[in-house]
């Protein structure tokens, strides 16, 4: 880690090596208070406990409140803006459904990869083509009709925009209080390490990067320079990588890439983690194997329609004032409680 | 969790898939553009001037 640190220094920037850091952290985060966003939905939809998804509350109140004033006050720095339409929604539903197969969403995939865990290496690449080949029809998607990104920034100011995104979160976590009941630990200390250290990494990134965190577009952007060495994929005949900035991030090193090197970093950082505690995951069967590796393909796809996973749109959108995160939440939860059910019903 | 043949697999498969990766990169590496050193980008985005160019997955185009 040392020495890659070095070189990115040395070879690429200053920047992408203090990134590299950050990844590190945000793995490090992941995988030592095993906050899984996949793990906590499911924790408070089957046995109502809300541990963990009032650790992701936190989280999201935290990054909101160093993110939104950030954007305001400095030009350079921007939100997780996706168009609300079709395709957030259906790829939103489907990205909560096969996330719970594949117990782990973007970021869980990463870490879990990190950690050794079996399936999560064999989606690893799944979910690498499914955000290509996404990213790849993502037109035709929107051609089935979508809004401009809604920036709550621009649209009520830095005050509104923070104050509506923690009024939204308050009325969730109302709603969480009456779903679980009033006898239920609300806290977990594990949870809550791991939400504050992601939100002071998640805006580290925003202030380095000057963008929020992401971890999808890496991936397949990484199948994507596969796909054209290959010489069977043109990208200059398709309209999302034919665009400049894509363009000329397919012709530079993934060095230079913002979420390939935080993605390289968090696998590090659960790498690390992973040398003081052992997974060996789950023995699972042929066919567990098959419907695994699928979800995680799907999950790759699905993200790219929903302009991000957890972290990407949830995360970053929601503490960014992006009108899409707040879609993107709730169809998510939709497809996690059918996902929930499939799950149980192949027996993970 | 601390059983040898659960630390022995987990180390294969992690040398597998760092070896993979790191021949992943280095391709890479060997066949993009070469590194414009004297071009870097500011250390710290915010207050630089210069508007964030990296990709992100919220991006529609």
């Amino acid at each position: 880690m040392a020495a890659f640190f070095i070189f990115l220094a040395l070879q690429v920037s200053i920047r992408q090596a203090v990134l590299f850091l950050v990844g590190i952290g945000m793995g490090a985060a992941l995988a030592g208070a095993r906050f899984g966003f996949t793990t906590g939905w499911r924790q408070l939809a089957r046995e109502r406990d809300p541990r963990g998804v009032t650790g992701q509350l936190v989280l999201l109140a935290l990054a909101a409140v160093c993110a939104i004033p950030l954007i305001g006050t400095f030009p350079e720095l921007q939100a997780a803006l996706g168009p609300p339409g079709v395709s957030l929604v259906i790829g939103a539903f489907v990205f909560g459904l096969t996330m719970q197969i594949a117990d782990g969403c973007g970021s869980g995939t990463l870490y879990k990869a990190g950690l050794g865990v079996p399936l999560n290496l064999g989606i690893l690449p799944l979910f690498a083509f499914g955000s290509f080949l996404g990213s790849v029809h993502l037109d035709r998607w929107l051609a089935l009709g979508h809004l401009e990104p809604v920036a709550m920034v621009d649209q009520i100011g830095v005050s509104g925009a923070l104050i509506a995104t923690l009024v939204l979160l308050a009325l969730l976590a109302v709603g969480i209080r009456l779903w679980v009941g009033p006898q239920r630990c609300w806290f977990d200390r594990r949870w809550l390490t791991g939400a504050i250290v992601l939100a002071v990494l998640a805006t580290l990134n925003l202030l380095i990067a000057g963008q929020p965190w992401g971890v999808v577009y890496g991936f397949g952007l990484w199948f994507a320079k596969l796909a054209q060495a290959s010489g069977v994929w043109d990208p200059a005949m398709n309209a999302f990588w034919s665009q400049a900035g894509h363009a000329s991030r397919l012709a530079q090193t993934l060095l230079m890439d913002i979420t390939s090197i935080t993605n390289i970093g968090i696998l590090a950082g659960a790498l690390w983690i992973a040398a003081r505690s052992p997974d060996a995951g789950k023995p699972l069967t042929p066919r567990q194997w098959a419907i695994g590796l699928a979800a995680g393909f799907l999950m790759g796809y699905s993200s790219r329609l929903a302009f991000g996973c957890n972290v990407g749109a949830m995360l970053s959108g929601i503490s960014t004032g992006s009108l899409h995160g707040w879609i993107w939440l709730p169809m998510a939860f939709a497809g996690t409680l059918i996902g929930i059910r499939l799950r149980e019903r192949f027996r993970f | 969790m601390s059983d040898p043949t659960v630390k022995r697999d987990q180390r294969l498969r992690a040398l597998v898939f760092w070896s993979v990766l790191t021949v992943f990169v280095a391709w890479d590496w060997a066949r993009s553009d070469p590194v414009d050193l004297r071009n870097e980008p500011p250390l710290i985005a915010a207050g630089s001037g210069q508007a964030a160019s990296g990709g992100h997955c919220s991006l529609a185009r």
